[in-house]
């Protein structure tokens, strides 16, 4: 994405159609996979789907170009849901598994929890890096103003005869 | 050209030599002047008087420098000396006092042969050593001439202290030295001297003077119509040898006068015949203006005195009308006729230079004798110096006059028509080198300068010496050293808003320009070139300093003290401050030596200025540069507040990220 920005950039000069043609083409890959696994494992995929239900959701509300939040909100849910997604495998993924591991609140609140550690992180590093970045040009201004008044005081440049 | 006088051979250390007792006036010793008993220090015996030389007319020099020996019966020269401080005069010529009194005080005819023992011969014997060295004395009359008791020659007094003939009456000069401004009448020749010889013998062997009761003018006009002998002998009863004599020294034309070694012999002089022919009258007057003339030399006269009376009845064509007819010479007639001709051919009307060059013209071709007539002022080449600073009287327009003349190279035209009688190569060289002075850029030039130039022994006239008398250029610094810290004390008493003005003023430049060695010049005509009072003060800086080098190589610490004081304004050009102070500490300190030459060098450091200026240039490009950076960084918030959040998304992503491939690679290690 970054590099999509640039205007010298090989993505920069992509056509609109073959760019929304390689984004067409994921979401059908990524539909594929999907009705596979529902078709292969549909007790696993509804735990999935269970599991990770707040990504969902932050996909469909971030409206941010790259998604950023959802992203991130996405692999750190992602994390949590290792372990009940393993679980769920290695019980033959059978609807008894899967509701014995779905019943237990500790999964799907560590999920969610994670989630939600996810959004927050993304809430809160933009503040501190913002509050690093601004005293850093606080700093660097002062250090200009006092430069400035040094050489104003060492140079007589403001009469027009000095011109 | 002429050679320029070289003022520098008059020492002031003769004042040391010399007192003059101004408590002690001298009253028929002078010859018109003021004259003061003096005395030699050396010689306190030796009866000496100091004649005073007014302000607004020199002193001669060329007798001042030629006249170094004693000459019998002459009170030659033996010093000039400067004015006392707040002496209303240029100085005083110390000469011999007279030894008796002026012949002014004989009132009875004197008898022939003493006449020609005691007052033809010795004059003559003197008149012959002053043109043996090329002088002329140009003082020759009764309350100038000093006879002793027992029989003694006469003594011509002292006629140095003043430009030549200026106190002259028309009685006893030429008509065309009398008709000229008294302080313009030049040097002359020695024919002139025994001109007024002979009218000195006409009236001393009358007993009287003649013509006593007419003024100059009626005198010149009588001498004019009549001719000189004629006017003043008239019907009158003389000596016949005396007569003889007086008829051959009172001769129109100078070439006609006896030279002075013929006087020495009266017999030989007596028989030597000229063939003068008196003027031709007319049967009736031309009136120019409210005068009626009568015959050529007083038409000329008239035309030289009264220009626009003159120019009426020249391009009126009565002048040449009465030439014609009335004088019956044709010959004469013609060539003013084609004068008028060539004016109103060659220039518009209203050219007033034309017209008096018409009139110059005009002049010379009526009376070949007569001076330089110039709109009005009748002037000898060699007198125009001094007539510079003669005014006439209040509103006097001579010197403008002068200047119009000397700009239009009269001299040279005027010349150049009377070849015959000057040296007319000589003359037009030095009408271009004073129109070269006169034109000269900024106070090098104008009128100033060519009063200076021309007059070698005037002293400086800047009010800013405060009266003192400054001829040599040597002596300029001391004087000027002397009038700041007098003035500083002043300034001092009276608060400091009477200091910081400038050090030299125009009269002041125009007199270093005359006075100094030529490349001064150029720093004299740098104080124009300046720019604003600083530049101005650091020009003057610079010209005090080689002047200080040159000629008075002591300290002045009133002068550097001034001129610190008013080049602090031009260090402003210095942009950096520390550098400033710097130099401005450092003129301080070296005005306190009184060496102006190291502060010039101090303020004029051209490659330390070029230095500054390129620092001064770097300083501005990085004062711009950090004003940019300010700028940015004041309207840089939402950028760096995008930035920041679009890294604070992708640390999160990361760290989501980590914790993903911690737990895939816990559960896949077991």
């Amino acid at each position: 994405m970054k590099a999509s920005r640039r205007p010298g950039g090989a993505q920069a000069v992509l056509p609109d159609a073959k760019r929304g043609e390689g984004r067409g083409s994921l979401l059908w890959l990524q539909g594929l996979a999907c009705g596979a696994m529902v078709a292969l494992a549909p007790m696993a995929a509804a735990a999935v789907a269970v599991l990770l239900t707040p990504s969902v959701l932050a996909v469909f509300l971030d409206r941010q170009p790259g998604r950023p939040v959802a992203r991130a909100i996405f692999l750190c849910q992602a994390a949590a849901c290792v372990a009940p997604v393993r679980a769920i495998w290695s019980g033959d993924h059978t609807a008894g598994v899967v509701s014995a591991v779905m019943s237990h609140p500790y999964e799907i609140g560590s999920a969610w929890c994670a989630a939600a550690g996810g959004w927050l992180l993304t809430q809160l590093l933009p503040i501190a890096v913002s509050a690093v970045m601004e005293a850093a040009a606080i700093t660097r201004a002062a250090g200009l103003r006092r430069r400035r008044e040094r050489i104003e005081a060492e140079w007589d440049l403001g009469s027009p005869d000095n011109a | 050209m002429s050679a320029p006088f070289d003022a520098s051979q008059f020492h002031d250390p003769a004042d040391g030599y010399y007192a003059v007792h101004p408590e002690q006036p001298l009253p028929l010793a002078g010859g018109g002047l003021d004259a003061f008993a003096a005395t030699d220090r050396r010689s306190p015996g030796v009866p000496l008087m100091a004649v005073r030389i007014a302000r607004t007319a020199p002193a001669r020099p060329r007798p001042l420098q030629a006249l170094t020996a004693r000459v019998e019966n002459l009170l030659v020269p033996l010093a000039l000396l400067n004015a006392g401080a707040g002496e209303d005069s240029a100085g005083y010529v110390i000469c011999p006092a007279p030894a008796g009194k002026p012949l002014s005080t004989v009132a009875r005819p004197l008898a022939e042969p003493l006449l020609i023992d005691q007052v033809l011969r010795p004059v003559a014997q003197v008149l012959e050593t002053l043109a043996a060295r090329g002088l002329t004395h140009r003082g020759i009359r009764p309350s100038n001439v000093f006879v002793a008791r027992g029989g003694r020659p006469v003594t011509l007094g002292c006629a140095w202290a003043a430009p030549p003939a200026m106190h002259q009456p028309a009685l006893f000069e030429p008509p065309y030295s009398a008709m000229c401004r008294p302080s313009a009448r030049g040097d002359g020749c020695i024919a002139d001297d025994v001109y007024a010889l002979g009218c000195l013998l006409l009236t001393l062997a009358l007993g009287r003077q003649p013509l006593a009761d007419l003024d100059d003018e009626a005198i010149l006009r009588r001498k004019l119509e009549l001719g000189s002998y004629a006017a003043l002998a008239g019907d009158e009863r003389l000596p016949p040898m005396i007569a003889d004599l007086a008829r051959g020294m009172l001769a129109e034309d100078p070439e006609h006068r006896p030279p002075p070694g013929l006087l020495l012999d009266p017999a030989v002089a007596r028989a030597r015949r000229v063939a003068a022919r008196p003027p031709r009258r007319a049967p009736r007057p031309l009136t120019v203006g409210d005068t009626a003339v009568w015959d050529a030399r007083s038409l000329a006269h008239a035309i030289g005195t009264r220009p626009a009376d003159g120019l009426a009845v020249l391009r009126g064509g009565s002048a040449t009308q009465w030439l014609r007819r009335g004088l019956g010479d044709v010959a004469l007639a013609a060539p003013i006729e084609e004068l008028v001709r060539q004016r109103a051919l060659d220039a518009p009307s209203n050219d007033q230079r034309a017209d008096a060059i018409l009139s110059m013209r005009a002049v010379v071709l009526l009376d070949p004798l007569a001076p330089l007539c110039w709109r009005g002022v009748a002037v000898w080449p060699d007198g125009i110096g001094a007539a510079l600073i003669a005014p006439a009287g209040e509103g006097d327009e001579t010197p403008g006059l002068l200047a119009g003349m000397v700009q239009a190279e009269a001299a040279a035209v005027w010349a150049s028509l009377r070849d015959e009688r000057c040296d007319s190569m000589t003359l037009r060289l030095d009408a271009q080198q004073h129109r070269a002075w006169l034109q000269a850029r900024g106070p090098a030039g104008g009128l100033w300068r060519l009063v200076y130039m021309l007059n070698p022994l005037q002293p400086c006239g800047s009010p800013a010496l405060a009266g003192a008398t400054v001829r040599r250029i040597a002596a300029l610094l001391p004087a000027m050293e002397a009038a700041v810290a007098h003035r500083g004390t002043l300034a001092d008493k009276a608060g400091p808003a009477q200091s910081g003005t400038g050090l030299v003023d125009a009269e002041m430049a125009a007199f270093i320009a005359a006075r100094a060695e030529r490349r001064t010049e150029a720093d004299v005509s740098a104080l124009s070139d300046a720019t604003g009072p600083p530049g101005r003060a650091v020009a003057e800086l610079r010209l005090l300093s080689r002047l200080q080098a040159r000629y008075f190589p002591k300290a002045l610490p009133a002068i550097a003290a001034e001129a610190a004081g008013a080049v602090v304004p031009a260090l402003t050009l210095w942009r950096h401050r520390p550098t400033r102070d710097a130099v401005s500490e450092r003129l301080r300190r070296l005005a306190e030596d009184g060496f102006l030459a190291p502060m010039a060098a101090a303020v004029d450091d051209a490659a330390a200025r070029a230095a500054d200026a390129e620092g001064a240039r770097l300083a501005a490009a990085e004062l711009q540069q950090i004003e940019q950076e300010l700028a940015r960084a004041a309207q840089g918030g939402d950028a760096r507040s995008a930035l920041a959040s679009r890294i604070g998304h992708e640390i999160a992503a990361g760290a989501g990220l980590v914790a993903l491939t911690g737990v895939l690679l816990a559960a896949a290690l077991g």
